[in-house]
Order: structure tokens, then sequence, then C-alpha cells
């Protein structure tokens, strides 16, 4: 995996499953295909003569910019994948995700309160899980999405060791 | 006062050291007077205003139903009281074996306990309602964002202060005996700072909100000329109202504010018709904000606020009063709170960093990162600002025409500084130790320019610490080295109880010394 200018060096980063793509895809679909299906609705009214007030480019330009919008994420989802990753340090837990915006978090095991495993209906049907740690600050939303299950319960049953082993109090 | 309390709510037999207590019979109706006023209102109101209009106080036609009504206001007025009587009865609170228990409701029972030395802040509030009659709610905050942890409304005055004292001793790791809440002495305490009336007024005349109305008023004097519509101003009457109104409940809460140091933390209190005392122990601020607005550049006040855990980040007028640690203040006020804050600074000459982290702007030629190639390391101060804080590279610019100079970081053995804005100055401290996770972020702007923010979670609070615009190698760099360090400081500290972590040294004979040792440098 390629190391971005924001990572501290030398760090061996750890990929999520490449199954975690048809997650995002399914995502993807549900959220933008049905609203750029919603937004042609007024060019579908037009067409049939229902409607008379959004001309027709416009009727025509709103659907087509959503939809090259989608399109546009479409593509990047592979990659956006491919950005997210961990690294288990001694002392604390690297996240990083993001091309565009990239973000590169440290969560210290000492620090951690809780953490969660939750599975979605699609990523049970892939066998994936989304690892959620949880600090005593709220501004710490560090998931790590598409790990593979049994992946995720050893990642679950380490950062519990570590984290009791090195537990701080605030 | 209840010795078969613990066997009534079917508790083990815990209650061996610290009886079960109840709160002060009075204050089910302190707290729930308005329900009482309710119900006069309801039933007063008609006879009030008959009275007024100059008729009989009783309706003529009410003849037959008088008695019905009677004993219907009557019966409600039972109830009510009743349920006060009992909700007194029921409630119920014991500190021991480092835990503060709590035992309500009579219908829906419920019990909470909390942990001693997981206390955060314990407050002492006084509506005025409550002050009149002596009495005082105690708030016990643990690390939830959410609700207090431990409410006690209402006690009398001097048992609410003792039970403070005997919990901040539990707490501090003091007492581990036995004993009974009444042996604990309440700390001593030496006040360091108050506000004066004069400049709280001051103050919230010259406050952000201000201009604002300020300039609402001129536009909405311009559209009533403009439109030759007088009634404009009928419609702001409410808006008017509002003002006021905030502008009072701020002048209420901050008035007479008197900042205290003592062996179980800081005291802070305030408040003008209701007031309220504030205990922060040691180490329990998260994250402290210094800011200045523009117009108080003027006078040199600025505002502290922190983060402290149990407080959460709730908007609101009352929470946003009580993570103020100071509401406005000149600067050998800033100075000696941030002493208080932060005992041992970490750096050899704390005010020259305090100032230049208020006030300080790097020089105009550039300072880390002129080449853009290899920026100087964080750790040669010499070369990144003659103040030691590392900030924008030049090259950002752009970015940032009016904060490069300003946005910068400087670390201490104990705490890293944050500072930014050049018209809004801030600064921002966050204790080593209380760093609970980073993060790294870039866009593609910033990755043009070869810059990235570096933000720092805390618990929910007004201050939000994130570094702008740091050169990208030395954002990475303090990101490794700010890991090291807060995990070094969490090392070093163990325990939660403050007192029982130093208990070589004496704090009550110590503490003293702290605001006068102070007191040279500012002159």
């Amino acid at each position: 995996m390629r190391t971005e200018a924001i990572d501290p060096p030398g760090v061996q980063w750890l990929r999520v499953s490449p199954k975690y793509v048809t997650v995002r895809l399914v995502e993807w679909a549900i959220g933008n295909l049905v609203m750029v299906a919603i937004l042609s609705l007024p060019l579908v009214f037009v067409q049939l003569g229902w409607w008379r007030w959004p001309p027709l480019w416009l009727a025509i330009a709103v659907p087509a910019v959503m939809l090259v919008l989608a399109l546009w994420r479409l593509v990047l989802i592979p990659r956006q994948v491919r950005a997210i990753g961990y690294a288990e340090r001694d002392d604390d837990l690297l996240i990083r995700r993001g091309i565009f915006f990239q973000r590169t978090m440290v969560v210290p095991y000492g620090r951690m309160q809780y953490v969660d495993v939750s599975v979605g209906p699609v990523e049970r049907g892939l066998g994936l899980c989304t690892l959620k740690l949880h600090t005593a600050s709220a501004g710490t939303s560090a998931y790590l999405p598409g790990l593979p299950a049994g992946e995720g319960a050893r990642l679950r049953e380490q950062l519990s060791a570590r984290g009791e082993a090195r537990l701080a109090g605030l | 006062m209840s010795p078969d309390g613990s066997a009534t709510v079917g508790l083990p037999a815990k209650a061996d050291d610290g009886d079960w207590r109840r709160v002060h019979p009075a204050s089910p109706f302190v707290r729930g007077w308005v329900a009482l006023a309710a119900v006069g209102y309801f039933f007063g109101r008609d006879a009030f205003e008959r009275m007024l209009q100059g008729r009989d106080i009783l309706d003529p036609n009410l003849n037959g139903r008088v008695p019905w009504l009677l004993a219907g206001g009557g019966i409600l007025l039972l109830l009510t009281v009743g349920g006060f009587i009992l909700s007194w009865y029921f409630t119920r609170y014991q500190v021991a074996e480092g835990y503060v228990r709590v035992n309500t409701g009579f219908v829906f029972k419920q019990q909470r306990q909390a942990r001693l030395d997981r206390v955060q802040a314990i407050d002492i509030v006084q509506p005025l309602l409550a002050r009149i009659f002596g009495l005082a709610e105690l708030k016990f905050e643990v690390a939830d964002a959410g609700e207090s942890a431990v409410r006690l409304a209402y006690l009398p005055l001097d048992q609410a202060k003792q039970l403070r004292a005997t919990i901040l001793a539990r707490a501090a790791g003091v007492v581990s005996g036995p004993e009974t809440p009444e042996a604990v002495p309440e700390a001593p305490e030496y006040v360091v700072l108050s506000v004066p009336p004069s400049r709280l007024i001051g103050s919230l005349l010259l406050s952000e909100q201000t201009v604002g109305i300020l300039l609402g008023a001129v536009a909405s004097i311009a559209i009533s000329v403009y439109t030759e519509n007088g009634a404009i101003f009928l419609a702001l009457i409410p808006a008017v109202l509002g003002i006021g109104a905030a502008y009072w409940s701020s002048f209420n809460k901050g008035y007479n504010f008197t900042a205290a140091i003592s062996p179980d933390g800081i005291r802070l209190r305030y408040g003008l018709l209701d007031t309220q005392a504030q205990t922060l122990p040691p180490g329990r601020i998260q994250a402290l904000k210094v800011t200045q607005p523009p117009i108080w550049r003027i006078f040199g006040w600025y505002r502290m606020q922190v983060n402290v855990a149990g407080y959460g980040g709730a908007a609101g007028n009352e929470n946003a009063a009580r993570t103020t640690l100071l509401p406005v203040g000149m600067k050998p006020d800033v100075m000696r709170m941030l002493s208080l804050v932060l005992p041992d600074p970490g750096v050899e000459d704390p005010e020259r960093v305090f100032t230049s982290g208020l006030e300080g702007l790097a020089g105009l030629g550039g300072v880390a990162g002129l080449g853009g190639g290899t920026p100087a390391g964080s750790g040669s101060a010499g070369s990144t600002s003659t103040d030691g804080f590392v900030t924008t590279p030049r090259r950002a610019r752009l970015l940032a025409p009016l904060g490069w100079r300003r946005n910068g970081f400087l670390a201490t053995r104990t705490a890293l500084l944050i500072r930014s804005g050049r018209w809004w100055r801030t600064l921002v401290l966050v204790p080593h130790q209380r760093t609970q996770s980073m993060a790294l972020q870039q866009g593609p702007l910033a990755r043009r320019f070869g810059v990235a923010d570096l933000v720092f979670h805390t618990t929910a609070g007004p201050v939000v610490p994130r570094l702008y615009q740091a050169d990208v190698e030395q954002a990475v760099q303090l990101f490794d080295q700010q890991a090291a360090r807060a995990r070094e400081a969490r090392k070093r500290q163990t325990s939660e109880q403050w007192l029982a972590e130093v208990s070589g040294q004496a704090p009550p004979q110590s503490l003293p010394q702290a605001p006068t040792q102070e007191d040279p440098q500012h002159g």
C-alpha cells in the first residue's frame, strides 16, 4: 500500500478486505440511484405534459449532474477502499483513510473505553464486519469497515487485551 | 437520620461506614414550587379576576358546585404534597466504601452509585429560592457527557459543603478509614482572583453579541427608513426582550466571579441571584482555551474556557457558565489561572511562552520551510521562530493570508500549546496526559501547499484543539512525538487519587504560596 505524505514513516499498513467494495457498491446504489430516480421525476412529468414549470433543460440538467456526480463517486469507491488502512503499533492503533481528504488517526490502547463489532446485512453475506473504537472523546470516530469476520474478532480481542493492560483514567 | 434505611430499600447491608441520609424535607417544595403555584393559579385565577372586576369573589352560578370544586382542589393539593413527601422519604444518599450512592423513587426505584475516585467535578448550586431557605444542591460529575451522575437537591448549605469536603477528601485518597463525614474538615482555600462587576458589564457590552445586535439594529433602521414603515419596530419587541434576557442571564451568571485554589482543586464561585460554586479537582481539565475577540484587545481582556469530562458538550446558558474558567480577565489573571491549571508548565519561562502564545506573531520573513523542500524540525526552535512556536510555512500564506504567522504550536514537557487567529486570538492548551486520540488531516488544497491539520480529540466541550496548516513533515513529527509524550505522561500519572499520588509532600502547606509565587512575575 502506498504511503502518503501525512503517514508516519516506517508504518506497515494492513488493508481491509477487497470485498468491502461490494458493500460500498450496494450503499452507493441505494443512495445515489434512488436520488437520481427521484430527481428524474420532473423530467418524466414534463415529458408527459403534466407539468409546465421546470423548463426542459433544467429538468434534464439536474438529474444529469447528479448522475455524473454519482458515477464519479462510483469510480472512486475501489480506490477509497484501498486507501483504508490500519496498523497495530506497540502502544496505539493507527487508522488511515481517504484519497482527496486524507486522515490518519492514532488511538492509544490505554484510551480505548470499549470496542464495538457490528455486522450489517450485506457485510454478513460477505463475511465482513465493522470495528468501532470508542474513547472518552466523541471526536474519535475511529471505525474500520470491511474487516474479515475472523480478523475483526482477533482485533477486538487483541485491542481489549492491550487496552486493559495499558488502561489509564481519562 | 434513617437507621432502618438500608433495610427498607432491600439493599445488602453495606452501610457500615457512612449512614444513609435524607435530603432536607423542604427540598421537594423548593424544587416543585412550580407545581404548587400551578395548582394555586388554576383555582385562584377565576376568583382573582372577579375580584379585579369588582364582582363577587365566587361565581354566583357556582353555588351548588363549590364543595365539589373545593374537594377537587383539596385532593389535588393533597396528592401533590403527598407526592412531595413520598419522594423526599424515598430519596436517600450514602457516602461509603469509595462510592456515593443515591436511591430515589417509590414506584420506579432507582439506585445510582458513582465511584468517588472518578469524580470530575463537584458543584454546589443555589437557585434563588433555595438560597432564601439556606439550601443548596450538590452535583457530582463523572466522565459521562450526559446529565450529572449524582444530584442531591437540596441539602442545608453547611451539610452540602461538608459532604463536598468528604467526597473530595475520599476521592483524593486522604481519608481511607471508616470515619464519619463530620470528621473531615473543609479544605482551606485561597482566593486567587475576582472579576469586578464593572469589567463584567464592560465585557458584555463589548462582546461579539453586541456587535451583532448593533448591526441588526442598523439594518432594521435602514429597512424601516427605506420602506417608510414604522411598524417594523413593533415586530422587534420580542427580539429586544430576548436580547435583554440574554444579557441579564450572562450578568446574573458572571456576577462576582471568584476563583480560589484549595488542595481539592480550583474553586469557582459566581452568580448574583442564583449562586454556584464549582470545584475542579487537579488534573480534571482536559483542554483549555484562552480567547480574545478583537474589541477586547483595546482593554487587554481575555476569556478562558475548559473541557471537563463531566460537564459535557450540551449547549445552553448554564453549561456555558460551567465551562467558563474566567469570563473576562486581564493578562495577569490569565497567567494566574494558567499556573493553577498547569502547576508545572514544563518550560523555564512560562510567562514569556504563554505571552507569545497569546499575542505572538512570527517574523515576516517566514520561518520554517522557506525553501519548501526541507523544513526545519520542530526540535530546532531557533530556526523556527524567536518565541519557540512553530508556525505555518511561508509558502502556505495564500491559504491563511492573515493567520499564517500566528498559527503555530509549541510543546512543553507537560502540555501542548496551539495558537491561532490573527483577529480572534486563541490559545489552546492540552496537557499531554489528557490527549485522547489524534488525527492528521489533509485536503487536496493543503496537499498542494504541503501543509496538514492536526486535530486533537478531547472530551466534549467548548474547546476543540486543532493545529491549522502546519508543515507536513513537522505535523507528522508532532503526531509521532505527541503520541509518545502522551504515553509517557500517562505512565507517570498512576493514580486517580491526586493526593495519594504525592503523599510525600504536604499539599496544604505548599499551596498558600502558589499564588504568591506567581506574583513577582506579574509585577
